[in-house]
């Protein structure tokens, strides 16, 4: 479970969150969305201590993220996280971007690693491609190597920054079969997107942000059908057209 | 043109002065590799220092950098040779002038140290080139700021800095052509001995400047090779 | 402890001045010689392009000492007699630096768009004209950082005229040390003068750089 409790965070003077309260349950998966700037990705690198907030708690599974003597690194174990511009590692292939969290940081030996490697290769579709160098893949077979490079770490939860927005159209729905296939496998997910189908199939809960507040939430069909704010009706009318 | 000057191209394959050139070749080749791996060693740690989250690591990176390249080569190699074995006391100082070979040592040390700023500002362009999201990306997967750095981030950039650090590599053999003011016997001081000893220093030079031609075109196929084997798939085509 | 540098200051200072002279003409020299060969360097016509090509990337393979030892030889073949360690130095400084110099202008002729310098030949100018008043200044002005870099290592460099006896701040206080082994203040101090002038110079640099980044940004 993770915990979000009225953080705030500040750069310099900008405050960037605002009284940020959320709480994910296991097996749920939460779509985020918002216009940019609205503090959405800086959300999601705040429960991983990735970016440090200044007031309120955040905790997964209890272990509180904000606390000095939590140890970040044992933490992401558990965590894993998407970035909209893949960042596979440019020199190592697709297996190699895989294999190398799992041997270093939980000392698999290779061939552990490499199985699981495959596995997970196929789970996303590119079992054809282990040996393939990120650059002389499209962006939809990055995100998805990406993809399963976090998952071959065994998180419990798994974060989404806008996955889909750095693809062509006809490359994001490989990515997004894929993230539905997990939802549906029981994953806990935290996505930051605007891919209304994907929210539509998969999202138990919908939280709209906007200057680093939660604006509104519900269900899809809450959200979708009857948004309460103006807000979230101009975002809608935005993201539709 | 002054023609009363008898050339004597002999002086580059005549006994002995054809092998002193060789064991000047060898000798250049010797310290310019060894500086190479001192100078790899310690730019890799410099230029990380210099970009760690901790501020008084940063400043010592900086400080190394500006100090090494802010000086000329030799006055550092004079300062080492010279003044170095003093900074360790009357006593010890006597002890380490005595050491057979001292020269070398100083020169492959120096050389090396010198070289360590100019891979470390090389190395510092080649993070700076890296997102901050990649960063993040590896932290994500749970590995440690060590592991970041070991695994992904510095072989990544010394992979995108491949081109400068060939230019680098270049300029240590030819670097090492100072170290002839304290006495070390590679093979610009050979073709000047050669002339003290026949007054044949501009046949003796010129047949150095092609050795050192030829030295460096190999260095460049080699690093031809290297970069070959290293190089990002798709993204440092040529 | 630094008496041995107040008690020679005005002989150190004299190998000072040395080194800043020898500085002064390999610097404008090099950089008039090295504008040309930037140009030679982007010619098509092949009886200037290769030789100047082969002259820049024989002399970037050679180490400095040698081709300081090499004018050294050959300038008393040329002209007849001896020649003093200053002149054969610049000699050997002009030509060597001109090649570093030369790759630098070159970058920054490559910066100017064919069109500009159609442009310029549209309105009736000369190639001679179009290289002096449009490419020569656009080039000084894009690679300032670079030609400001260049100039600090040829500074640098000038402490390699030593190895043929000029009296400049190295070697004088090599001959001072000589004379009273205090290798620890005398390199120390011409260290320390060296990294004065070559910080400062370094700062200059980045100051034009961040400059430049600024003017590119809007």
């Amino acid at each position: 479970m993770i915990e979000i409790n009225k953080i705030n965070k500040w750069y310099d003077d900008f405050h960037v969150l605002t009284d940020v309260d959320e709480v994910i349950e296991k097996g749920q998966a939460v779509v985020i969305c918002g216009p940019s700037g609205s503090g959405k990705s800086t959300l999601l690198r705040c429960v991983n201590g990735l970016e440090p907030f200044q007031k309120g708690e955040i905790r997964v599974d209890g272990i509180s993220v904000g606390d000095p003597k939590t140890n970040l690194y044992k933490l992401r174990k558990k965590i894993g996280m998407v970035f909209q511009r893949f960042e596979l590692y440019p020199h190592m292939t697709a297996m190699e971007n895989i294999v190398l969290a799992p041997k270093k940081v939980r000392k698999w030996s290779k061939e552990k690693a490499q199985t699981k490697a495959m596995e997970l290769l196929k789970r996303v579709g590119m079992e054809d491609k282990a040996d393939a160098y990120p650059a002389n893949l499209s962006g939809g077979q990055q995100q998805r190597i990406a993809i399963a490079r976090s998952l071959a770490m065994e998180p419990d939860y798994m974060m989404f920054d806008e996955p889909t927005s750095a693809l062509d159209p006809e490359m994001i729905k490989e990515v997004l079969d894929v993230m539905v296939e997990l939802a549906k496998a029981g994953m806990t997910m935290l996505c930051v997107t605007h891919e209304m189908g994907f929210a539509k199939e998969v999202a138990d809960e919908i939280i709209f942000m906007d200057e680093g507040k939660i604006v509104e939430r519900g269900t899809y069909d809450e959200f979708f059908n009857n948004p309460q704010t103006d807000r979230a009706k101009l975002f809608l009318s935005q993201i539709l057209d | 043109m002054n023609f009363a000057y008898q050339f004597d191209w002999s002086v580059l394959w005549r006994d002995p002065y054809g092998l002193m050139l060789i064991k000047g070749l060898g000798m250049t080749i010797f310290l310019g590799s060894s500086a190479w791996i001192i100078a790899m060693a310690v730019g890799i740690t410099v230029g990380t220092l210099r970009i760690t989250k901790y501020r008084l690591l940063r400043m010592i990176g900086t400080a190394y950098v500006e100090v090494f390249r802010n000086i000329p080569l030799l006055v550092q190699m004079f300062f080492w040779f010279y003044a170095g074995p003093m900074l360790f006391g009357e006593v010890l100082s006597r002890q380490i002038n005595r050491l057979d070979g001292l020269a070398i040592y100083v020169s492959i040390l120096g050389l090396g140290l010198y070289t360590a700023s100019r891979i470390a500002e090389h190395l510092r362009a080649g993070f700076a080139s890296i997102g901050k999201d990649q960063y993040q990306a590896v932290l994500s997967t749970g590995m440690s700021q060590v592991q970041m750095y070991r695994y992904v981030i510095i072989p990544y950039a010394l992979r995108l800095t491949i081109p400068p650090l060939t230019t680098e590599f270049l300029t240590v053999f030819k670097n090492t052509s100072i170290v002839m003011t304290i006495g070390v016997a590679e093979l610009t001081f050979q073709s000047y001995q050669i002339d003290a000893e026949t007054f044949h220093g501009l046949e003796a030079t010129t047949g150095a400047m092609f050795i050192y031609l030829l030295l460096g075109m190999s260095v460049v196929k080699f690093m031809d090779l290297v970069e070959k084997k290293y190089k990002i798939q798709g993204l440092m085509g040529r | 402890m630094f008496d041995v540098i107040s008690r020679n200051f005005v002989f150190l200072m004299g190998g000072l001045l040395t080194t800043f002279q020898l500085a002064f003409f390999a610097l404008v020299g090099g950089i008039g010689l090295g504008m040309l060969v930037g140009l030679a360097r982007l010619s098509k016509n092949p009886w200037i392009y290769y030789p100047i090509t082969g002259y820049v990337n024989f002399l970037r393979n050679i180490p400095l000492i040698l081709v300081i030892f090499w004018f050294y030889f050959v300038m008393p073949i040329i002209i007849g007699e001896a020649m003093a360690p200053f002149p054969a130095a610049v000699i050997a400084f002009i030509f060597f630096e001109a090649t570093y110099f030369g790759e630098i202008f070159r970058a920054g002729y490559q910066t100017i768009s064919k069109d500009l310098i159609a442009a310029s030949y549209s309105t009736g100018m000369t190639y001679s004209q179009t290289a002096r008043h449009i490419l020569i200044p656009i080039a000084l002005k894009r690679m300032t950082p670079s030609l400001i870099t260049q100039s600090i290592v040829t500074f640098q460099d000038t402490s390699l005229a030593f190895v043929i006896g000029l009296t400049e701040l190295v070697r004088r206080s090599s001959i001072v040390d000589n004379m009273e082994v205090r290798s620890i203040e005398l390199y120390g101090f011409a260290a320390f003068i060296y990294f004065i002038v070559c910080y400062t110079g370094s700062q200059i640099s980045l100051y034009y750089e961040n400059k430049a980044r600024k003017v590119n940004l809007i």
